[in-house]
């Protein structure tokens, strides 16, 4: 029972992660984040399941395309809802992402539908068992954490290995040096949204076959992975990403020792607590105090 | 006087309307039907919470989206103590109570953190409160809440819901009113003084903690207040209705409105509770709507609704009136008494002061007195750890070791806040005044040294014998500008004047200059060093971080100079100009790489930078007064000149990161680039190794080193290759984070991250700061290549020696202009590189 | 992509759009004044789409009485609807929009339980007729408000919960049966009518467990059930997370009987919970499967015609919602009918009014009489269960 609370809970943690590596990367690169990151997740799960179950394209040819299509949407985001504001030095980016998000989750009521949906996957048919003991989680629950790890790990490779990624960690870092070695600013920020609505889509197209698929099912999910983001650091990818597996795990845990209805309380409790404690986050840098 | 009356009828305008408003709402309250009687409700506790988050968001600048948490505390104490029979007149002003006790509590750890962290821990509480009113079953009704809430009865006048409407209205009559005088008041402006400076306003004695904490309570009771009265308007509470949503139509209140202006949340609170109900009849399309309609309101203004219309209102007037508004100006005081009073005042020790971070000793070990009466200096290169010091003295650093007393008091170690009541001012190297006070707030606000009176009270702040004070003090430091400005409008040198005011407001034992004449011309300098003697002869103890040798060797009593951390000397100026190892920490005379000069390589003499008649500057002010640069193709131009000369604005402006050009041009091999921005000019061949190297700190050396062939990637290993040839002693650290490295190993990258650029011309800013002398010589061994490579450089070194013996040719530059140029070896003689950097009274020997 | 724009809903955009900008219309009622209907519910969000099918429920049958010549003398009947978002406070408000600037005869409403309980005591104090097609709260119908104006067509908490437990009983002869209940207002007021029903019997439950809506997960719940030694499990809870049960029962592989209230059939179940929701049973008022009478033949003829992407019966979902709605709104139209006025207390009189009414779910023989708000009684209640995507009445396998 503990082995399958700490294995729903680290797959849980591991999409919280890869959701607030998402809030991480955008950022750091533009001090912004997008507050409906619920909605990037909740696209790319309905899209998956619009190509392939509506459309009946094959599964991998619709992730593709739905996480594709979860990048522009991203861009879309920086574009509409950020850029204008943050370039004025306007804190409304904040409400304007949010209505920007209310809008996306009704567009996708109306054209999705109403209807909660499911989409099935191989790896979430039947329950997965060790040596003849019936752990209780489905094989995919105990991929998932597996898939968001490589999918960090995937990140921080891009970020070292290739030119525009480490151009966006040298935005992060040092944004003017950035600006005298000719990266773009602006391209890098758009570039950081796209990914973000990325990694959110990857969580949606994962937690798809776990969860229903409905225009709503991103709200919560959303908020939670903000609280990792903000628990881990927002400063530091793995920090970020080990915040997940430990909000998860914590909530998993809870409902198991207490009763779901306790999870959110404790779990949130457990954020005020951490950052009372260190108010930059659990593996954030403190900065030094400028005078 | 004019303005002040014309002010007061504004005043009683806004007035009039604001209880016309208020009476217009209670007339609708007692006639229209139920909806709208209970739309108008509803808007009405949107305006109650908006009026207390204004306080929150607009006057203190924190955020909140767990303001629905206090609403459900006021709505669920009602509901709760009037099923049990208790007065709604009780439990109503207890909810609002409570919520603000818990608010106060919230800020406890929501207070240390800041921007995002802060939104999570309001957002955390926001849940916490919900989910725990669904747990508190036999308290609270659990999920299907308190039904059947009986509104309270106004005599016979009005009952249900036409009741809680007036009272709602009535609550944001006096909500509004006691936000405008708290937001005029003493703590308004202390609250938009932590905003603006949390630094400064410590400085002055604030204690921002408090007074961010007062302003969460504040809110917390508004929104309780609001919540209690939600309660018997709708007559029920369930968990359902404090949701997160909630949370953030309360911001939007603020943000449509316009945060920190006091009609703003009535304005926003129209919008968020109307338009919804006129979006009503789309029924299932209502919220698509309204996120689309919220999107249009935020593009169309960003800055709230209340700063368009305002903005819109003073174009209208200037059109109307174009006469400019009668300004107040400082004046001295009519009874003709003394600005600082006449009492002895305390010296300050410092014993044996130290601090490192991060293993470097950044001060060790410094010792001085500075006498009452005297000023006296600190100087020292740049990274000497003069600023370090100020910090230690004004109680921002902790020293790790050694302390300091004002006269018998030991004040090492002890908050700012506490350093700054005991009577220890300061100023700062970039002038942080209050930018949303005016000028006189500014200084009236310090004068309490911490302390703000009654909430809503106005008399530490406007109180006339205070006023003239502060104005006598303004125009003793001799600020002749409009006292009611915002001091964020003032050209620069007014800035420097005001913050010393503000700084003698708090009648100091002691005060702490940090480089003030950085950036002024020298008439206002001339001004400046006079004000400097005149404080230190009404008695105070004046200690002085200054670049600008001509004034502190024209100031000062007595002078101590730090090198890297360590007190090098300490003595009369005189003493000081003699010293050999000042003027070879300053001049670097001994240090010239042991390569002879060579002559450059004879070429084609062609332009390949011109800067001409460069105008710049921060705000009004300009920094660079017409320069005028011409650096050749193959040659290598050295710009000297000391700290706060404008060098590093220069050199900043030519690399495209400083922007706009106010006059004048800069062209790159005859093409205009004054208007590019620095990925363009980097683009064209111009790329700047900026001051303080600017690594990428968490990259390895080698990421920091392929950065800089962005744009240029084609055979990246080979060029980093090559410069790993130039800087041998980076191979062994390729892969290690560049922030680890020494200082000298980080300069190596950063210039071979620029050569990596492939440049034309390389604009070096500073490349010897803070460096041992023999890896400056290793680095300068490095340069000296670079020219025999024919690589163009601009320099801006402060060892003027080195530099020199590197250049071809040099500029000195002072106060912003070009004060004198020529080849390198006639600068070199010339009298105005010393003067430059060590001031008018030095003679050379 | 199971929804487009058709032309009702660009005219009722349009309709919005002018209100925007005629935000107070007014009018004297003339004698072809329509009768407006309204209904208060969830459009947007997780229940929308039980809002969804309330309204077509309820379209179906005003287009019925508006083709037989309206009401009163030529009268036709308007819907008018707004989204409460599942929010008391949203509800009550929209509620009173319809009532003072719509007008409305009548007031359909609040899908869930707290938006209704919210409502009524403002309908009772309106005295405007309030008519219940979905909401199950025991306490919508029976209220504190004398004259009492909320009527019902639909379950009633307190009646299915004896209902389960007698099936129970039955069916799976069980005794100790556990609750896993989902954590929001519905599920909490079924906690108190499943213990009342046990303690009525001298029972109790093994356990009890709640989960929350967006939960992928009900394992640990259900270990504790099922080491408390439950050999039935009472589940409540919307189609979604009832289904995030079954799934988690499968992974457990544990097989024990499920008696669920009507949550499993408000969408997709079999597709959501996977192979094991077929043995989840669950109580219906309706179900458009199996042999119909002549009513369900024509409403279905009608709802596949007016709806383009009702293509077969099983797209009829919930079929709670249109069922009762249906039944709901030719009842209230008959006791508009029989007030001869749409005065709110003439109407709440003109139910009780109602004689035989032959409608979709049974035949009603007097629904309402003072004391008897609930038109819907324990003798009305099917037990259903999906084969394949089809809701079957158990034991009827076609």
């Amino acid at each position: 029972m503990l082995l399958t609370a700490l294995i729903s809970g680290i797959g849980l943690g591991s999409m919280y992660g890869l959701m607030a590596l998402g809030f991480y990367v955008t950022y750091a690169v533009s001090g912004t984040v997008n507050f409906a990151q619920g909605s990037s997740m909740m696209l790319g799960a309905v899209l998956t399941f619009a190509f392939a179950r509506t459309l009946g394209w094959p599964m991998p040819v619709a992730i593709l395309c739905a996480l594709a299509l979860c990048a522009v949407y991203g861009l879309l985001v920086e574009f509409i809802a950020v850029r204008p504001f943050a370039s004025r030095g306007s804190d409304s980016w904040l409400m304007a992402t949010v209505a920007l998000g209310i809008v996306l989750d009704n567009l996708v009521m109306f054209t999705f539908g109403k209807e909660p949906r499911s989409l099935p996957s191989p790896l979430a048919q039947s329950s997965l068992e060790v040596g003849g003991v019936n752990l209780g989680v489905y094989p995919l629950q105990a991929v998932i954490p597996v898939i968001g790890l490589a999918l960090a790990g995937a990140l921080y490779l891009l970020s070292v290995r290739t030119r525009w990624g480490s151009a966006m960690l040298a935005v992060a870092q040092n944004r003017a040096a950035a600006r005298l070695m000719g990266i773009p600013i602006k391209r890098s920020i758009a570039l950081a949204y796209a990914l973000s609505a990325l990694f959110a889509g990857v969580a949606g197209v994962l937690i798809a076959p776990l969860a229903n698929v409905h225009s709503d099912m991103g709200a919560l999910f959303g908020l939670k992975a903000f609280a990792v983001a903000i628990l881990g650091g927002l400063t530091s990818a793995w920090g970020v990403m080990i915040a997940g597996l430990i909000f998860g795990v914590a909530e998993a845990l809870v409902t198991t020792s207490l009763g779901s209805g306790y999870t959110q309380i404790m779990t949130f409790s457990l954020v005020i607590l951490a950052l009372a404690l260190r108010p930059n986050g659990l593996f954030g840098r403190a900065e030094v105090k400028k005078v | 006087m004019s303005q002040s009356s014309s002010r007061g009828l504004a005043d009683v305008a806004g007035a009039s309307a604001f209880i016309g408003l208020l009476i217009a709402g209670a007339a609708m309250a007692l006639t229209l039907n139920g909806y709208y009687v209970f739309v108008l409700a509803n808007v009405a506790l949107f305006a109650l919470v908006g009026v207390g988050m204004n306080v929150l968001i607009g006057l203190s600048g924190q955020m909140s989206f767990g303001h629905v948490g206090f609403y459900a505390i006021g709505a669920y104490v009602v509901a709760i103590m009037t099923k049990a029979g208790i007065s709604f007149w009780l439990a109503w002003p207890l909810g609002a109570v409570l919520a603000g006790l818990v608010g106060a509590l919230l800020a406890l750890p929501a207070l240390r953190v800041k921007g995002p962290y802060l939104a999570m821990i309001t957002i955390a509480f926001g849940f916490i409160v919900e989910h725990s009113i669904v747990e508190m079953r036999s308290l609270t009704g659990g999920q299907n809440g308190v039904m059947g809430i009986v509104a309270p009865q106004l005599g016979r006048l009005a009952s249900g819901e036409r009741a809680v409407t007036l009272l709602a209205l009535a609550a944001v009559g006096v909500a509004f009113w006691a936000y405008v005088l708290l937001s005029r008041g003493a703590w308004g402006a202390g609250l938009r003084a932590v905003r603006d400076s949390e630094t400064a306003s410590e400085s002055i004695g604030l204690n921002p903690l408090a007074v961010k904490t007062v302003a969460f309570a504040a809110s917390a009771v508004c929104a309780g207040a609001a919540g209690g009265l939600f309660a018997p308007l709708s007559g029920f509470v369930t968990p359902h209705t404090f949701g997160f949503a909630q949370s953030i139509l309360f911001v939007l209140v603020v943000m449509i409105g316009g945060a920190g202006s006091a009609w703003g949340p009535l304005i926003g609170a129209v919008v968020v509770g109307l338009l919804p109900e006129l979006l009503s009849s789309l029924e299932d399309f209502r919220l698509l709507f309204f996120g689309v309609l919220l999107l249009v309101v935020l593009w169309a203004a960003p800055t709230g609704v209340a700063g368009l219309i305002g903005a819109l209102g003073r174009r209208v007037r200037a059109l109307f009136a174009p006469s400019p508004t009668p300004t107040l100006t400082a004046s001295e005081p009519a009874d003709g008494g003394p600005v600082l009073s006449k009492r002895p005042r305390q010296p300050i020790f410092a014993d044996a002061l130290s601090i490192s971070f991060g293993g470097v000793h950044a001060v060790s070990n410094l010792s001085f007195a500075a006498q009452p009466g005297q000023v006296t200096s600190l100087i020292g290169p740049n990274g000497a750890g003069k600023t370090t010091a100020l910090n230690m003295l004004s109680g921002f650093y902790t020293p790790s070791s050694g302390g300091f007393r004002l006269g018998e008091r030991a004040l090492g170690g002890a908050p700012a806040m506490a350093v700054a009541r005991a009577g220890l001012a300061r100023t700062y190297q970039t002038s942080q005044l209050f930018g949303s006070l005016s000028v006189l707030e500014n200084v009236t606000l310090a004068m309490g040294r911490g302390r703000l009176g009654p909430l809503l009270g106005s008399a530490r702040l406007r109180a006339p014998k205070a006023q003239a004070r502060a104005l006598a003090l303004l125009a003793w430091c001799g600020y002749a500008g409009d006292v009611r400005a915002p001091a964020a409008d003032l050209a620069h040198v007014d800035r420097r004047l005001v913050e010393i005011a503000r700084a003698l407001a708090l009648d100091p034992d002691a005060l702490l200059l940090d480089e003030p004449a950085a950036g002024l011309s020298s008439d206002d300098k001339r001004q400046l060093a006079a004000l400097l003697r005149r404080i230190a002869d009404a008695g105070l103890a004046l200690v002085l971080v200054e670049h600008d040798m001509t004034l502190v060797m024209g100031v000062s009593d007595y002078v101590v100079v730090l090198d890297a951390g360590q007190r090098l000397a300490m003595g009369t100026p005189a003493e000081i100009q003699e010293n050999p190892a000042v003027r070879q920490a300053y001049l670097g005379e001994q240090a010239a790489p042991a390569a002879p000069r060579q002559a450059a390589a004879p070429g084609e003499r062609r332009e390949m930078l011109g800067v001409n008649a460069l105008v710049v500057g921060y705000g009004a002010e300009p920094v660079l007064h017409g320069v005028d640069v011409q650096v050749m193709r193959g040659e290598v131009v050295a710009l000297l000149g000391a700290n706060g000369a404008g060098k590093s604005t220069l050199m900043r402006t030519l690399a495209g990161l400083h922007r706009p050009v106010l006059a004048g041009g800069v062209t790159l091999d005859g093409q205009d680039v004054g208007g590019m921005g620095a990925e363009q000019i980097v683009a064209l061949g111009m790329v700047l190794s900026p001051e303080g190297r600017q690594l990428f700190p968490e990259l390895s050396v080698l990421d920091n080193i392929r950065l800089g062939a962005f744009l240029q990637p084609e055979n990246r290993d080979s060029r980093v290759e090559e410069m790993l040839g130039r800087f041998p002693r980076l191979r062994e650290r390729l892969h290690q984070r560049a922030g680890l490295l020494s200082g000298g190993e980080q300069q190596m990258v950063a210039i071979a991250r620029a050569l990596m650029s492939r440049p034309r011309i390389l604009l070096l800013d500073e490349p010897s700061l803070g460096l041992a002398p023999k890896i400056v010589a290793e680095l300068f061994a490095a340069l000296d290549q670079l020219r025999r490579d024919g690589m163009t450089i601009l320099l801006v070194d402060q060892m003027a020696g080195l530099a020199l013996s590197l250049a071809d040719r040099a500029y000195v530059i002072e106060g912003g202009r070009i004060v004198a140029h020529g080849d390198a070896e006639s600068v070199a003689r010339d009298g105005a590189l010393a003067q430059a950097y060590l001031g008018a009274q030095h003679e050379r020997a | 992509m199971a929804h487009s724009f058709s032309p009702i809903t660009r005219r009722r955009l349009f309709a919005g759009v002018s209100a925007l900008a005629f935000a107070v219309s007014a009018g004297a009622a003339f004698a072809a004044d329509p009768i407006k209907i309204g209904l208060v519910t969830a459009l947007s969000g997780q229940s929308a789409l039980a809002g969804e099918a309330i309204s077509r429920g309820m379209t179906i049958a005003i287009d019925e009485v508006n083709a037989k010549g309206g009401l009163l003398g030529g009268r036709m009947l308007e819907l008018v609807r707004r989204d409460d978002e599942g929010n008391p406070a949203k509800g009550v408000t929209a509620a009173r929009e319809l009532i003072f600037r719509e007008k409305v005869a009548v007031l359909f409403g609040g899908l869930d339980t707290p938006v209704s309980m919210a409502i009524v005591p403002m309908i009772n104090a309106e005295k405007v007729p309030f008519m219940g097609p979905w909401a199950a709260g025991t306490g919508v119908t029976k209220n504190p408000g004398n004259p009492n104006f909320a009527f019902r067509v639909s379950a009633v908490d307190e009646i299915v919960n004896v209902g389960m437990l007698d099936y129970a009983q039955k069916t799976f002869k069980a005794t100790k049966p556990g609750l896993i209940l989902v954590n929001n207002p519905w599920g909490e007021s079924n906690e108190a009518g499943l213990k009342a029903a046990l303690a009525a019997k001298g029972m109790s439950a093994v356990g009890m467990e709640k989960f929350q809506d967006n939960d992928v997960d009900v394992v640990p719940q259900l270990t504790r059930l099922r080491a408390a030694g439950a050999d039935v499990l009472f589940m409540v809870g919307n189609v979604g997370p009832s289904a995030q049960v079954v799934k988690s029962l499968d992974r457990m592989g544990w097989k024990v009987p499920i008696v669920s209230h009507w949550g499993p059939a408000g969408g997709r179940f079999t597709e959501l919970a996977g192979p094991s929701g077929k043995d989840v049973h669950f109580v219906q008022t309706y179900s458009f499967f199996g042999k119909q009478s002549p009513v369900g033949e024509r409403v279905i003829g009608a709802l596949k015609a007016k709806y383009p992407n009702i293509k077969g019966v099983d797209d009829i979902t919930p079929a709670v919602g249109v069922a009762n709605a249906y039944d709901g709104l030719h009842l209230s139209a008959l006791a508009i009918a029989a007030a001869g006025s749409t005065d709110g207390d003439a109407v709440r009189q003109g139910f009780y009014k109602i004689g035989k009414y032959e409608g979709l779910i049974k035949t009603y023989e007097t629904p309402f009489k003072p004391g008897v708000h609930d038109a819907i009684q324990a003798g009305d209640y099917v037990w259903a269960q999906f084969i394949e995507n089809r809701i079957l009445p158990v034991g009827v396998t076609n």
